[in-house]
């Protein structure tokens, strides 16, 4: 168990990754599975977890979904503001 | 008003946090008389609509009433229940799947003060706080989701039809005459977050129009490709327009025959609001079960494609509920579900006894099992 | 005086049934007078604004509320729904009215110690008013504001030692019926094993870990109170393998009309005297009954365990001694590809803890979930994507008739390459030895 590479390097590859994505800003973590490849599902889905804990992404919800993106990113953290 | 701090320190969100702790443990909150015969229960009989005993093989009994609550419910009336659960339980009470309360007692003496208690108390307006009942082959509280209450693609209110409703039900909640338990269910648009698919009768909120398009904020406020992929039927696509200024704008497209009036998109996309008030409104189905007893669980089926909302008190509807309850009641044998009598005298039949005009709208056109809804034999009723 | 008129939803205060708008104003009242003198953290008037943009609502035939998906407390994806109102001028006490899920006990008991701090919180922090429970299970807090939203999970954990529940693509909030705390016909504790699974999956509850929203529910017996079998993408459902217990004494006493049939459930009509063969042994969906000479036998290997017979007659027949569940799968509502009613997986496994034999299932069906679901794709949807065999497959369990409703009508069966002799890499050539071109 655990990643194949350290912890920084996939850290980065998920920002460099979510960076270069144009007009969405948000994905579901099977996306995030794709940018690791070869890692297991599970550790990068603890990965991206931690990476909300650290408050470098921020989870969407539409209820019945869960999308995960770069934190105050996107339109829709604009139309949320102002609480 | 002054700010109070529950101890969070929202610049160190991590500093004393708790997480992943679960609920409280659920043996905590029993009752003395529960915690001492868990697993030991023989059997059970209901006593009059909304009260029940259960004997235990160690002799000791506990006796519950089970009373009515709308599913929305104030920490006013939560207290006033509680205050009940002080005086005759022990300070113990439950809650049941269907939004009914439970108050039990150890013996057969506290009883009859508990119900005086419970059906004596009404709101000003004269509705029942805690009307007892909802037990054995009758009618008991309809599950259902928020509607105009909460939710922002309902196609009708939830807490109203359900109230209507239940008037009209009100005596089959306290008495158990029907052939079977008859349930109710409600979701207020297709997502049935209240998952009324498999209901004995089942109301449906439901859109009839594919969202509006807000063209000129659509690009500002939502991410495109989001609504594009929000869209379970892929009729969305991205798109250009022009303004009536002349701007051009990026924009979606709505393809209106595929759209299935879900609201994800409207989840996704503030841009694309959804309800109305002519499309939007109710569809009735009936004849699901969930038990295995007798025949095997079976889902609901569309018997009106649509009635229009008439707020505040959904008459067609209701009257329509009701005839299905009156033909069932009248027709079914004992034992008999809704869908199990359906099924026994023709669905043809279940039409014409419960005056329900058949329409085009409820032969089944949706995808492969469309066609194992079809009929494929001459055997049929006139 | 209230703050709104309100004279449509006021006409869903008469008749019978509780008044949700009666208990609507109750709150506004009792916010509005404050005998406690309680420092409100959300706007005083929220009950009353509720009330007005309820009011919009029955006026237009449309709802004013917009979704928000950003809310929610540190670290976690689930437990919050975010609502603003899209009338925040006329309501501004609802302007912004996310909802929180609590995770209920299992079972739903209650002390009203437990009640009354939850509800003092929510006093304090929220509108006041809940869902006692919601669609899941889960009590619902409705309506607060953003800035409460830490406070509220601050004091639920501290105060309370009480968590959020599911919502989004986590695991969501577990719920049981009440099983053995009070029910004869439970087949094992639902409360126990429902909490136990509640406490191993805390990080898949909590943080988003799947394709889509995940479902377990717990039924005690195939009666299926909560709708395990309609409404999880595991069921987990109570039965028996053994024999049904029979008390020969009390179905003597039926049939004289001594004990009351159904436990008392039809008494509201004169159906007449209770007949055991029409209304039990001609019922029976296997007729593997028979009640001849006073005594009642049950051809057990026959019985399919339906539980008619037991709901007629409670104090004669019992469930059997060798208990366990049946697991179906893939229950789910229509969206999008149709409903669906769970599938069985496994026809018998007994429930003892620590549990290993569950946990390996439903790790097995969340990594074959994991690995080949699709965004937004329930289990359920997979399984008819991929064909049950898969789903078997990956599920390490062998294929039995119990499995099916019965077998497949077309011959169209695709077989893998090692399943056939020598493989499907042919030598043509070989062939045409034999057979001229």
């Amino acid at each position: 168990m655990g990643l194949t590479i350290d912890e920084q390097t996939a850290k980065d590859t998920i920002v460099e990754t979510l960076k270069k994505k144009k007009g969405k800003s948000k994905f579901y973590l099977k996306d995030y599975y794709k940018m690791l490849p070869d890692e297991k599902m599970r550790d990068v889905k603890k990965i991206v977890n931690q990476m909300v804990r650290e408050e470098v992404l921020e989870y969407w919800s539409s209820g019945s979904t869960t999308m995960i993106g770069l934190k105050g990113v996107g339109k829709q953290a604009t139309t949320e503001e102002g609480e | 008003m002054a700010f109070i701090s529950s101890g969070y320190n929202p610049d160190k969100p991590m500093e004393n946090r708790i997480t992943d702790i679960g609920p409280k443990k659920f043996d905590q909150f029993y009752p003395p008389v529960i915690a001492k015969n868990k697993g030991k229960w023989l059997y059970h009989e209901i006593l009059e609509p909304g009260v029940l005993v259960h004997v235990s093989e160690t002799g000791d009994e506990v006796y519950t009433v089970r009373v009515g609550a709308a599913r929305l419910m104030s920490i006013t009336l939560i207290r006033e229940a509680c205050e009940i659960a002080d005086k005759h339980c022990d300070g113990c009470l439950r809650f049941t799947t269907r939004n009914n309360i439970e108050f039990m007692v150890d013996s057969k003496d506290k009883l009859e003060p508990l119900k005086q208690d419970l059906a004596s108390r009404k709101f000003d307006a004269g509705s029942y706080k805690f009307p007892l009942g909802g037990t054995g082959a009758g009618i008991t509280n309809i599950v259902h989701t928020q509607g105009w209450i909460h939710c922002h693609t309902p196609a009708t209110d939830a807490s109203g039809t359900v109230k209507a409703t239940m008037d009209v039900l009100f005596d089959d909640f306290q008495n158990m005459r029907l052939p079977a338990k008859l349930r109710v269910s409600m979701a207020c648009c297709l997502n049935m977050c209240g998952a009324v698919h498999c209901s004995d009768i089942a109301i449906l909120g439901y859109h009839r129009k594919p969202p509006m398009i807000d063209h000129e904020y659509l690009n500002k406020m939502c991410e495109i490709p989001l609504a594009v992929a929000a869209c379970p039927t892929a009729a969305i696509k991205p798109s250009k327009t022009e303004l009536p200024d002349g701007t051009k704008v990026n924009t979606v497209a709505v393809n209106a025959d595929r759209c299935m009036y879900c609201g994800n998109c409207y989840t996704m996309c503030p841009s694309m609001p959804l309800a109305d008030t002519e499309g939007d409104g109710i569809v009735l189905m009936a004849g699901g079960k969930i038990s295995n007893r007798i025949s095997a669980p079976k889902f609901s089926k569309c018997v009106v494609a649509f009635i229009p909302n008439e707020q505040p008190r959904w008459p067609t509807m209701t009257a329509t509920i009701k005839r299905m309850v009156e033909a069932y009641a009248n027709d079914a044998n004992k034992y008999e579900r809704l869908g199990d009598w359906a099924e026994r005298i023709g669905w043809e039949k279940f039409f014409e006894k419960c005056e329900i005009e058949f329409t085009h709208h409820l032969i089944d056109d949706f995808r492969d099992a469309a066609y194992y809804t079809w009929r494929q034999t001459t055997q049929f009723k006139f | 005086m209230a703050k709104h008129e309100t004279p449509l939803i006021d006409q869903l205060e008469s008749g019978p049934w509780p008044s949700f708008v009666s208990d609507l104003k109750l709150e506004a009242a009792s916010r509005a007078k404050n005998e406690n003198g309680i420092d409100y953290q959300i706007p005083v008037d929220v009950c009353d604004d509720l009330l007005g943009v309820l009011e919009l609502s029955y006026k237009h035939g449309r709802t004013h509320w917009k979704h928000g998906g950003i809310v929610g407390v540190f670290g976690y994806g689930g437990g919050v729904i975010g609502r603003y109102c899209d009338q925040p001028e006329m309501f501004p006490g609802v302007a912004h009215f996310h909802t929180m899920r609590v995770n209920q006990p299992s079972g739903k008991y209650y002390t009203t110690k437990f009640l009354n701090d939850l509800m003092n919180i929510w006093e304090l922090r929220g509108s006041g008013m809940t869902n006692m429970h919601g669609a899941t299970g889960d009590i619902v807090l409705l309506g607060t504001t953003t800035p409460q939203l830490e406070e509220i999970f601050f004091d639920l954990t501290h105060k309370m030692n009480t968590d959020l529940g599911g919502s989004g693509s986590n695991l969501r909030t577990p719920s049981c019926c009440l099983g053995t705390s009070r029910c004869e016909y439970a087949c094992y504790d639902t409360q126990e094993l429902c909490h136990s699974m509640t406490q191993e999956y805390q990080d898949e509850l909590h943080r988003p870990a799947f394709p889509y929203k995940f479902k377990f529910k717990f039924d005690g017996c195939p009666n299926c109170c909560v709708a395990a079998i309609a409404r999880s993408d595991l069921s987990f459902v109570g039965t028996w393998r053994d024999d049904i217990r029979i008390d020969q004494e009390a179905v003597k006493a039926y049939v004289g009309g001594e004990l009351k049939p159904n436990a008392g459930a039809h008494a509201g009509r004169n159906w007449g005297p209770f007949d055991i063969q029409k209304e039990v042994i001609g019922l029976c969906p296997t007729g593997c009954m028979r009640y001849e000479g006073g005594k009642l036998e049950i051809n057990t290997p026959e019985c399919t365990r339906c539980m008619h017979c037991i709901n007629v007659m409670p104090r004669a027949l019992r469930v059997g001694l060798d208990k366990g569940v049946t697991i179906l799968c893939g229950a789910k509502a229509p969206i999008v590809d149709g409903a669906q009613i769970g599938t069985l997986l496994v026809p018998f496994m007994k429930i003892e803890e620590p549990y290993d034999e569950v946990h390996a299932l439903i790790e097995k069906v969340w990594d074959y979930w994991m690995e080949e679901g699709k965004n937004r794709e329930r289990v359920g949807e997979l399984i008819k994507r991929n064909g049950m065999q898969k789903m078997l497959e990956k599920c390490d369990l062998k294929a039995l008739p119990q499995h099916v409703q019965e077998p497949r009508s077309n011959p169209y069966i695709f077989w893998k390459e090692e399943e056939v002799p020598g493989g499907f890499q042919r030598d043509v050539n070989e062939f045409r030895k034999y057979h001229q071109r």
